[in-house]
């Protein structure tokens, strides 16, 4: 009998140390889908414990800061629904976007000395702390954007061309980002998709605005059409189709069909370029990337040179057929005009600063593509600086200021055409892009010009 | 003098020396336990994660001062019961108390007034049990108790936890099963010590294989029956777990056959896999530990909580008070060694686990020691009941095994579990002061 009360402790031992093999296994080897289940609610009582960190646009302004009723922490937005878009949102229930999202670990304090900070105020029973954000946005400025959107759906964007720094991101409509969870139903469910950001996520038809990135394949192509000149007789037939103009140009040089915004021209340089330089084209100037700003941004998007039969080529050449762009994709369109064919790295935050007031990660500004050549972006600067003065563009103008600019009225399936202006100012040494777009709005001309001007003009009053 | 009584003298002079010397050692580690405690509360007090008040700090102390009398009361009666079996549930006693008041200080100061109680009851039971042997002589008066308690609940019981094995008696609750056990293991170590040669050897002969009559083994089947009617009636799947595998264990350990072990094993697979068939909340129970993610919401939200709750805390855990226990259901009884690995991590659950292998250990040595078999399948019955529950309900939490509704060992909150258990460590420790005495 004591051999079998023996071999009853080895088994009852046996059995623990299992179980003790089996607590290892469970402990040691992390499982990320446990840790991130949604029903396991860790990582989220985590956050609640934080101080979330606060985010300031250029000039200091509090654009999120997190406020305490009692134990527990409530995000705010004092700007109310002022760059939301880009801001994005916080909810345990909608989960997050925008740079709330992106930057989610340096606002909890997850990284650098604020994760060791953090860990032995968590040991001590103090308050945890996040990082701040400074953004390169200008809150008044977005503002103004955002008011001279009104009610209509489309976006603005205002980059610095010398270094990409983004200065308005606006998108209309907007919500407010403090009562998202209230209105949650009701902004998932709407037409008008206010949570969309259409600054970089639209999908546009680019139409006269696409021009100059036309103009840029071209001249690079053979750069003697800078001298030729172009006869336009208000159509032209391409591939059995007739492709109708505004108007009858007579015989126009390039810069002057920049300025009055000939198709017949476009089209034939498009069909003279070809589906492979045209191609080439459209992805040196970016357009096929997301320039990685600190939100997402939906790449361009164009017929593949295979599918681009001779009408989808001329249709393209004028921003038409399937070419599908965002606002800031043609933002940095024209601030590469503007910054003689150098686009420089698109961003929206200055610096992230940890708890302690250390910086942690401060934007180095770069070149992010050359788009094309100081001379070519010279000529097409003329044209735009022409539109502006007293072609299609001249609601842009600004008062003792140069702008450069160029107009399209994009055709789409959805009724009217969207009004497209993008230009940079002041024209001899630009400092600023700009790229608006108004959904069924009309005329680039009569709608989305004036909107630029007005943005353009209280900007560099402002001294940007 | 004789040279004879000479020896005697000699001996007895060297046993109490050794007694006085065990003792001292049960003071050094209750002063170790009583350090570990202190700053358990202290973490708890200071720190401002747990809603824990003084009471953690008065608790733990009173509960240590508490051990201390019970060691200081056998030092001097001359008590000489196994010296680390007491510090060890002390250490098991105050991690649990500990917890209980960072759960919930409610459950904290009910659980201080249990263990308090259940300390009293552990000297009775060193005082009025010490000469344990009479226990063996009414195995029938009891083993009809321990029927009439099980039954009782079936028809007048309580549903707690989905089991319905709890008597309201007013104040409190009590659960019968919980002290029925102990029964059991004395009943059988009495029935089985006496009836050991037939059951070994058998009387007749079936097919090759040396049986016993229906005499010998149909108090056996009985208790098999009686498993399977907790299992059914009161859905208490981890009691019939623990009644059968403690029954198996002891039947093998009396008879060397392991025939037996896998005869009731079968039978025991046979009757589950009935009641898989024919009753929804064992099928349902079965299911959720086969795959509990596509009820997370429902039934498997137990289980899986403890699993989040277990795999957060890593090799070290969050600490004590920094985790987030609080979201597994039950967490202050059954699974209450989840809230220990979320908090104390690998380090303390492999702790907890360590505790009851040494428990297991120094309950198997006192089997081992005894001459006599009633005392040695005593023993090594209540080592398994109480390593086996240990187990099960580890296993349970962890998903190796379904989970049950059974209490962690001195750890849990309840009053019967507590009170009980300790009835099963003073029974272990007058089976150890019986051999130390007739050496």
């Amino acid at each position: 009998m004591k051999q079998n009360i023996l071999k009853l402790g080895f088994l009852l031992l046996g059995l623990f140390l299992i179980l003790v093999g089996y607590l290892s296994y469970l402990q040691v080897v992390r499982n990320p889908a446990l840790a991130s289940n949604p029903y396991n609610r860790r990582v989220q009582e985590m956050e609640n414990q934080t101080v979330r960190g606060n985010i300031y646009d250029a000039k200091g302004v509090v654009l999120a800061r997190t406020e305490f009723d009692g134990k527990q922490g409530r995000r705010v937005y004092p700007q109310g629904d002022v760059a939301a878009h880009i801001i994005g949102y916080v909810s345990d229930r909608y989960g997050r976007a925008g740079l709330e999202s992106a930057y989610d670990s340096y606002l909890l304090g997850m990284e650098g000395s604020d994760s060791v900070r953090n860990f032995i105020n968590r040991l001590l029973g103090k308050e945890q702390k996040g990082g701040d954000l400074t953004l390169t946005i200008d809150s008044s400025l977005q503002e103004l954007a955002e008011q001279l959107l009104g009610n209509r759906r489309g976006a603005v964007v205002l980059v610095d061309t010398r270094t990409g720094a983004l200065r308005v991101v606006a998108s209309a409509p907007g919500y407010d980002p403090n009562r998202l969870e209230e209105y949650w139903p009701v902004l998932v469910q709407a037409a008008d998709s206010p949570l969309l950001n259409r600054a970089t996520q639209g999908a546009y038809p680019p139409g006269s605005t696409f021009k100059i990135i036309t103009a840029a394949g071209a001249l690079a192509d053979k750069p003697g059409l800078a001298d030729s000149t172009f006869n336009c007789q208000g159509y032209l037939m391409v591939g059995g189709y007739k492709l109708t103009d505004l108007a009858v140009h007579g015989e126009v040089d390039l810069k002057k069909a920049l300025a009055v915004s000939c198709n017949t021209t476009f089209a034939q340089l498009g069909l003279g370029l070809g589906a492979d330089s045209f191609y080439r084209t459209f992805k040196a100037f970016g357009l096929d990337q997301d320039p990685g700003p600190g939100i997402a941004v939906r790449p361009g998007t164009l017929a593949a040179p295979g599918d681009m039969i001779q009408t989808e080529l001329a249709s393209s050449a004028i921003g038409q057929g399937e070419v599908l762009v965002s606002p800031l994709h043609m933002a940095l369109a024209a601030a590469a005009i503007a910054n003689q064919g150098v686009i420089m790295h698109p961003y929206l935050v200055e610096s992230v600063r940890d708890s302690s007031g250390a910086a942690v990660q401060s934007v180095t500004q770069r070149q992010w593509l050359t788009a094309t050549t100081p001379a070519i972006s010279g000529i097409i600067k003329e044209g735009m600086i022409d539109a502006v003065r007293g072609g299609t563009a001249t609601a842009a103008a600004v008062s003792g200021v140069k702008v450069a600019g160029k107009t399209g009225s994009a055709q789409n399936p959805h009724g009217k055409t969207h009004a497209w202006f993008i230009g940079f100012a002041p024209a001899e040494q630009p400092r600023l892009a700009v790229a608006v777009v108004l959904e069924n709005a009309g005329s680039g001309a009569s709608v989305a010009a004036p909107v630029a001007g007005r943005l353009l003009a209280t900007a560099l009053a402002k001294g940007y | 003098m004789t040279d004879g009584s000479y020896g005697n003298y000699i001996s007895a002079v060297a046993k109490s020396a050794a007694r006085r010397k065990g003792r001292r050692v049960e003071w050094k580690l209750l002063s170790l336990i009583g350090v570990y405690a202190m700053i358990g509360a202290a973490a708890l007090y200071l720190g401002s994660a747990g809603a824990a008040d003084r009471k953690v700090v008065f608790a733990c102390v009173s509960v240590v001062a508490a051990y201390f009398l019970v060691s200081f009361y056998w030092h001097y009666s001359g008590y000489r019961g196994d010296c680390f079996l007491l510090p060890l549930v002390a250490l098991l006693s105050t991690t649990g108390l500990i917890f209980l008041f960072r759960l919930d200080p409610a459950y904290g100061v009910r659980q201080f007034f249990w263990l308090l109680i259940g300390l009293g009851v552990l000297l009775l039971t060193t005082r009025l049990l010490i000469d344990f042997r009479f226990l063996s002589d009414y195995k029938y008066i009891y083993a009809l108790a321990g029927l009439i308690a099980l039954i009782l609940p079936v028809f007048f019981g309580q549903e707690q936890g989905g089991a319905k094995s709890w008597l309201d008696l007013g104040i409190f609750n009590f659960q019968p099963s919980e002290f029925v056990k102990i029964l059991v293991v004395l009943f059988l170590a009495s029935y089985l010590s006496e009836n050991r040669a037939v059951l070994t050897v058998g009387t007749r002969n079936l097919g090759g294989l040396a049986l016993p009559g229906p005499q010998e083994w149909g108090p056996l089947l009985a208790m098999w029956g009686i498993s399977l009617l907790l299992l059914v009636y009161q859905k208490d799947l981890g009691a019939a777990l623990i009644y059968f595998s403690t029954f198996l264990t002891m039947v093998y350990v009396a008879t060397s056959r392991i025939l037996y072990v896998l005869f009731g094993s079968t039978l025991f697979a046979a009757g589950a896999a009935a009641s898989f068939y024919m009753f929804d909340h064992v099928r349902a129970r079965f299911e959720i530990w086969m795959n509990p993610w596509p009820n997370i919401e429902t039934t498997g939200y137990q289980i899986i909580q403890s699993l989040f709750a277990i795999n957060s805390g890593g090799v070290l855990g969050s600490g004590l008070g920094l985790g987030f226990p609080g979201y597994i259901p039950a967490v202050h009884t059954d699974l209450i060694f989840s809230a220990i690995c979320e908090e104390l991590g690998l380090a303390g659950g492999a702790g907890i686990i360590i505790l009851f292998m040494l428990f297991v250990y120094r309950g198997i040595r006192i089997a081992l020691k005894t001459t006599d078999e009633f005392a040695a399948l005593a023993a090594s019955g209540l080592t398994a009941l109480l390593g086996l529950q240990a187990f099960i309900i580890i296993a349970g939490v962890t998903k190796l095994l379904p989970l049950t509704g059974i209490t962690l060992p001195y750890i849990s909150y309840g009053g019967s579990s507590l009170v009980a258990n300790f009835i099963l460590l003073g029974l272990l420790l007058n089976i150890s002061h019986e051999e130390e005495s007739d050496l």
